[in-house]
């Protein structure tokens, strides 16, 4: 049997009420309930990363996170980047370095992208192949991608 | 389904006796991914983000302990983990990813006891003993003795592991985990955990375990006995791989044939002894 | 009234330079910011009023007949729409080459997770629930999941009607073999007396699932009052979609409307249909909109992967490394329904004597149907595994006759002038320019013949060359002006990821001399674009983009005709001036903007302009007085491509493990409108070819997939590709392309599996005739006894 509860969630600096069952996970919440459907689904299993959130900094699955767990931490989604006018300066980067092909798997790579360069504002090639290793996709071959955040960290 | 989130221990233990169909949820990374898949379907979740004792790492007169709710991460950053402990960090640095690691806790890996998981070789390697809770009080369990067989452990209905204690070792003990897989993050085809102490040019300690090569970490006494005393010479470490090798019982899966795994054993623990080998001379 | 003049099919577009400076540069994608914010929607992404969920139920069974289904259970749970079966949608096949595929099994299944049942309910829980009361009854059949093993006479019966089946390619009597194409050139059993040395290997490609990240999803509509069908879906597609659906339902197309949102990745897997018919049957059933998005593992076990090969491949040269003979037998598996495997396996075989002159050669290749999941077209179509094989035995001749790996391939390049398997002439025979460009840049002699040494592990270098195809079929474009002087260009080409909204835009800023700002890229909508066939075989930049052109030169001449009428002298003294201007040549300060120009055309003079343009591809045919075709042989398809790579890997001593180190890839795209977007393309292709390559194989256990996840079936992530890949861009401009543009979409796949066994051979001494070249495959064969 289902059972609901009222949790809040707070996202993008913003508290939600909601009502939700404890299977739920915060991927579903995020896409069916707040229409926050720029963190997509690509496996729900954890692995291809299309998912990714920040949860007090770190970048996280949301497909493996329960709703109802999730209270009192500070969620960041993709919507939560930029101030509206301006992109933040890793999402740019992704632009200039042309590193965007069928975009599926960027929001959650962005945001592991940011996850890394906000703890290591300087990281090496090295470091950041590692901090991307979650995030699968199947259009770039990486290159840019990787570029994309060296130019980040470098500008 | 029904969510629970006890700030004691005591609340928890309650909690998972309150219903005949109660799991416990850590930090998620494996059970809900079950959930997802409909492979699970408890009637209460006893959430344990919120007990503190659970949580932590700490020195202790022998060794170091680690708390159930510890995540992977915390265990990877720890640099009070060197000597033989250092297998633990070595391990924790190289399950999954980054993402999963955040998350993922080494209580919740070994309780779920999956043979392809990188904590069960790890922690029987290194000569690990648990701490279990239940309305009865704890228990402490050797390592040798928790792993019972594919995702079996000796945690009974109503337990909770609450902390995996770690011996020093000997002095000059050093520890290393050396993980194969097909790529980067994935499962482990092959592991081996080592931790070995050399007294001179002599094998003083070695305790060593092959993962994802059985039902449950693959330990044998004889091919540790084998290398206890020598110089570890390439023959010596054949020797003794081949004795590893004959006691697994790998699957074929994607990840491997059950010969390939057998294969690589050998090779593989020649490969861990070279590298905590160099660390010795360094 | 202006009327539209259509230059044809193969002229040499005359505007070989752009105004402005939008084309050849590497600009952002249009929608990148859109991307990047997570603000761009995909099919999933889409909610409408009253929708539905839907779920399908997959075949326990390979192979079985459906002796029973109940689903009054389904039926009775509360929140349950609609739930279909086979029976209930009346057994109606389609199919793209053959329609052999009922779009819920009737009568019998065919491959595990063959759909048999699909639900629409007010959840995905309670869809899903209703899935488990269906109630099926198996009696099961024998199975066959070897493509050999299935064309033996005894082989269990796959299609027994497959005498009956209609389609583009003719019944056959065996009921396992969807198809079947010889190309035979010289006569090859006498050739093998002048060759020298002569080489033979049986070579095995895996079946490679295309794992774009977006599994599949649809969202269709049903307006019971108006009778129209509306779909938003992730296909490579809307024109293919819409006559598909229409045929099945039975439905005039003006009924049905397919509007492409944007696609998370496509790589062949989207082409043709893919679950739209079980969306639209839904929300027709149900009476409400219905939208169904595949699980992973749903996309895995119902969709398609890339046909597992058989190959036997036999070569022979002269002492001097000229190439004088090959036969060649392909076996591709097709699995339980053909889908474009027999064009697949044509392809196959009309690329297996790859980008070289072999004057003697006789290719057959059988298109096989298994109890497996479906095969279709995937990135490469039937190249890769051809290629595989061929370049392989390139290396196996180099090797014998103690010659230069790279000088072989030089020696027998096809040059410009040459003509290819088939007989088509070769108008840009680059490969050489290729391999000399990934030589150099690879420093590939010291590095042949020194390898870096390191402990524990084996270093060595390998080449490959490759072919392929960009072109095919029919495309429209309109471009027309908006009342304050900027355009809109619409082709109905759904962008699936490669970057055609912003190569094509590019196009038409490079004739109308404008920025990219000033052009709007409309989404496909089956109602409102020009008719396009779909994403794939490298034609986009190359096809549409001909079209844009021509549609936007059309525009242009409707633009100097108002200019005329305003600056009052004659059309042929009015220039283009970047920003949207038109001037009077000589003249700087004599110029009126698109503005006035859209003003006049709607209130004055002539009307609105509406530049467009159409053109269809006229495949050329295969020579019968040069080579002898049997089976299904259709026409060739495009112009050709070339390019070559150069990978250096190291292999593990003790595992056998591959790893990836460096890699140079050259590849003649004509023109590269975008350069950074063909860079992308590059760097993807081979990297999705270094999965086929080492590690991506769906595997089965007795016709279950043991692997239809992305735990378990793995794809390159970012730590497990090289630090270096080299995109080398040669341009030798395309007569016939817009700007002198061709594709490049799939050729960078066709190089990456021989290159890297080329250089497993090179580090270790050790043919890997199987892929993917995993650890445990090298292992072995470094252990096996020479």
């Amino acid at each position: 049997m289902t059972e609901s509860t009222t949790i809040e969630l707070r996202i993008n600096g913003e508290v939600h009420s909601l009502e939700v069952e404890t299977r739920r996970t915060l991927l579903e919440v995020l896409r069916q309930d707040l229409q926050l459907t720029g963190t997509k689904r690509g496996c729900n299993q954890g692995v291809c990363g299309a998912c990714s959130i920040l949860v007090d900094g770190n970048s996280i699955r949301s497909c493996l996170s329960l709703a109802v767990a999730m209270q009192g931490r500070d969620i960041v989604t993709i919507e939560g980047l930029g101030d509206g006018a301006r992109l933040d300066p890793v999402q740019q980067a992704f632009l200039d370095a042309g590193a965007i092909q069928c975009g599926f798997c960027m929001p959650g790579m962005i945001i592991s992208a940011k996850a890394l360069l906000d703890k290591n504002p300087r990281p090496s090639k090295a470091e950041i192949r590692h901090a991307l290793g979650n995030n699968i996709c199947r259009c770039s071959g990486y290159v840019k991608v990787i570029d994309a955040v060296h130019r980040a960290a470098t500008t | 389904m029904k969510y629970l989130e006890p700030e004691t221990l005591d609340e928890a233990i309650a909690a998972l006796a309150s219903s005949d169909d109660a799991r416990c949820l850590a930090g998620g990374a494996t059970l809900v991914a079950m959930l997802n898949a409909e492979l699970v379907d408890p009637k209460v979740l006893v959430g344990l983000r919120k007990i503190p004792a659970l949580r932590g790492i700490s020195r202790t007169a022998n060794g170091i302990r680690i708390g159930a709710m510890t995540t992977h991460n915390e265990i990877a950053a720890d640099d009070r983990l060197v000597g033989a402990t250092e297998l633990l960090r070595s391990a924790a640095g190289q399950i999954a990813h980054d993402a999963i690691r955040h998350v993922g806790t080494i209580g919740g890996s070994i309780a779920h006891a999956d043979p392809s998981a990188d904590w069960p070789a790890a922690i029987t390697a290194a000569d690990a003993s648990i701490e279990i809770a239940s309305a009865g009080g704890a228990r402490t369990v050797s390592v040798d003795d928790f792993f019972l067989g594919y995702l079996q452990t000796a945690v009974q209905p109503g337990e909770i592991v609450t902390a995996i204690d770690i011996p020093s070792g000997p002095q000059h003990a050093r520890g290393h985990y050396l993980k194969f897989s097909r790529v980067d993050g994935d499962y482990a085809t092959v592991s081996i955990a080592i931790v070995l102490a050399m007294d001179g040019k002599r094998c003083e300690y070695i305790r060593f375990a092959a993962g994802a090569c059985g039902p449950k970490p693959i330990r044998v006494a004889a091919a540790e006995e084998r290398l206890l005393g020598t110089e570890l010479t390439a023959g010596d470490i054949a020797a003794a791989g081949d004795l590893l090798a004959a006691e697994a019982d790998p699957v074929d899966d994607v990840r491997g044939s059950s010969e390939y795994r057998r294969m690589l054993i050998p090779r593989l623990l020649s490969r861990a002894i070279a590298v905590v080998g160099r660390a010795h001379h360094d | 009234m202006r009327c539209t003049v259509l230059r044809r099919r193969n002229d040499t577009n005359t505007d070989t330079r752009p105004v402005g400076d939008a084309v050849g540069r590497s600009l952002p994608r249009r929608e990148a910011r859109e991307k990047a914010t997570g603000a761009a929607t995909y099919a999933d992404d889409i909610v409408v009023p009253r929708m539905l969920y839907g779920a399908v139920l997959g075949s326990d069974y390979a192979h079985a007949r459906i002796v029973s289904c109940d689903t009054s259970a389904a039926e009775a749970l509360p929140g349950v729409k609609a739930v279909l079966t086979g029976d209930k949608l009346g057994g109606k096949l389609f199919g793209k080459c053959i329609e052999d595929e009922p779009v819920l099994a009737t009568g019998k299944v065919r491959y595990v997770g063959e759909p048999v049942a699909a639900v629409a309910a007010v959840d995905r829980a309670t869809a899903k629930r209703a899935l488990q009361l269906i109630e099926l009854q198996y009696e099961e059949l024998p199975a066959v999941f070897d493509a050999e093993a299935a064309l033996a006479a005894d082989a269990p019966p796959i299609h027994e009607a497959r005498k009956t089946y209609v389609g583009r390619v003719p019944p056959l009597d065996n009921p396992n073999l969807a198809s079947y194409t010889c190309f035979a050139e010289g006569d090859a059993e006498a050739a093998w007396a002048q060759c020298d040395v002569i080489v033979e290997d049986k070579y095995e490609t895996p079946a490679q699932q295309h794992m774009y990240m977006e599994p599949c999803s649809t969202l269709a509509a049903f307006d019971r009052a108006a009778d129209q069908l509306t779909l938003w879906t992730s296909t490579q597609g809307v024109f293919i979609v819409q006559y598909g659906i229409a045929k099945w339902l039975g439905l005039p197309m003006s009924k049905v409307r397919v509007i492409a949102p944007y696609i998370g990745g496509a790589f062949g897997g989207k082409g043709g249909l893919t679950n739209q018919q079980i969306a639209a049957a839904l929300a027709i059933a149900a009476a409400a909109p219905v939208k169904l998005t595949y699980s992973r593992e749903d996309d895995m076990t119902m969709m398609k992967s890339r046909h597992p090969s058989r190959i036997y491949m036999r070569t022979g040269a002269k002492r001097d490394g000229t190439l004088v003979a090959r036969e060649v037998r392909i076996y591709l598996n097709t699995g339980a329904y053909a889908d474009e495997g027999p064009f697949v396996n044509a392809v196959a075989a009309n690329f297996s004597r790859g980008p070289y002159r072999i004057p003697n050669i006789k290719t057959q290749s059988w298109c096989v149907y298994t109890n497996h999941l479906k095969a279709g077209g995937m990135r490469g179509f039937g190249v890769p595994q051809a290629n595989y094989a061929s370049e392989l035995q390139i290396d196996a001749i180099a090797a014998r006759l103690g010659l230069d790996p790279i000088e072989v391939r030089l020696k027998n390049a096809l040059g410009t002038g040459d003509k290819f398997l088939g007989g088509q002439n070769v108008d840009h025979g680059t490969l050489a320019r290729c391999l000399e460009a990934v030589r150099q840049a690879s420093g590939w002699e010291a590095r042949r013949a020194r390898p870096a040494v390191q402990p524990g592990k084996r270093r060595g270098i390998g080449v490959a060359s490759a072919t392929h195809v960009s072109a095919m079929n029919a495309a429209g474009a309109t471009v027309k002006m908006n009342e304050d002087g900027t355009l809109t260009v619409n082709t109905g080409a759904v962008d699936v990821g490669q970057g055609s909204d912003t190569a094509l835009s590019q196009l038409a800023a490079g004739v109308l001399g404008v920025s990219l700002d000033q052009i709007k890229y409309a989404a496909p909508d089956t109602n409102f674009s020009p008719y396009n066939h779909q994403t794939g075989g490298s034609r986009t930049t190359y096809t549409v983009g001909v079209a844009v052109q021509r549609a936007s030169e059309n525009a242009r001449d409707q633009i100097f005709d108002l200019a005329a009428e305003l600056l009052e002298c004659p059309v042929d003294d009015l220039e283009l001036r970047p920003g949207g201007w038109v001037g009077l040549k000589g003249a700087a300060g004599k110029q009126v903007p698109f503005s006035a120009i859209a003003k006049r055309s709607l209130y004055t003079s002539g009307g609105p302009v509406m530049g467009t343009a159409n053109w269809l591809y006229e495949a050329e045919r295969f020579d019968p007085k040069r080579t002898l075709t049997a089976g299904f042989a259709p026409n060739a398809v495009g112009v050709f491509l070339f390019a070559a790579l150069v990978v250096e890997v190291d292999v593990d001593e003790a595992t056998g493990k591959v790893e990836v180190v460096e890699a140079w890839a050259a590849h003649d795209v004509g023109r590269a409108i975008n350069p950074g977007a063909v860079e992308g393309q590059i760097h993807g292709g081979l990297v999705q070819g270094f999965g086929f390559a080492l590690i991506e194989e769906l595997l089965w256990d007795e016709g279950r997939l043991v692997n239809p996840s992305m735990m378990d079936y793995k794809v390159p992530g970012a730590m497990d590709v090289p630090y270096e890949i080299h995109a080398i861009v040669l341009e030798d401009p395309e007569a016939t392309g817009p700007f002198g543009a061709r594709g490049v979409g799939e050729i960078p796949l066709n190089l990456a599996a021989p290159a890297i066994c080329n250089a497993i051979e090179h580090a270790t001494g050790v043919k890997v005739t199987t892929i993917p070249a995993t650890g445990e495959r090298v292992l072995r064969s470094m252990l096996q006894p020479r």
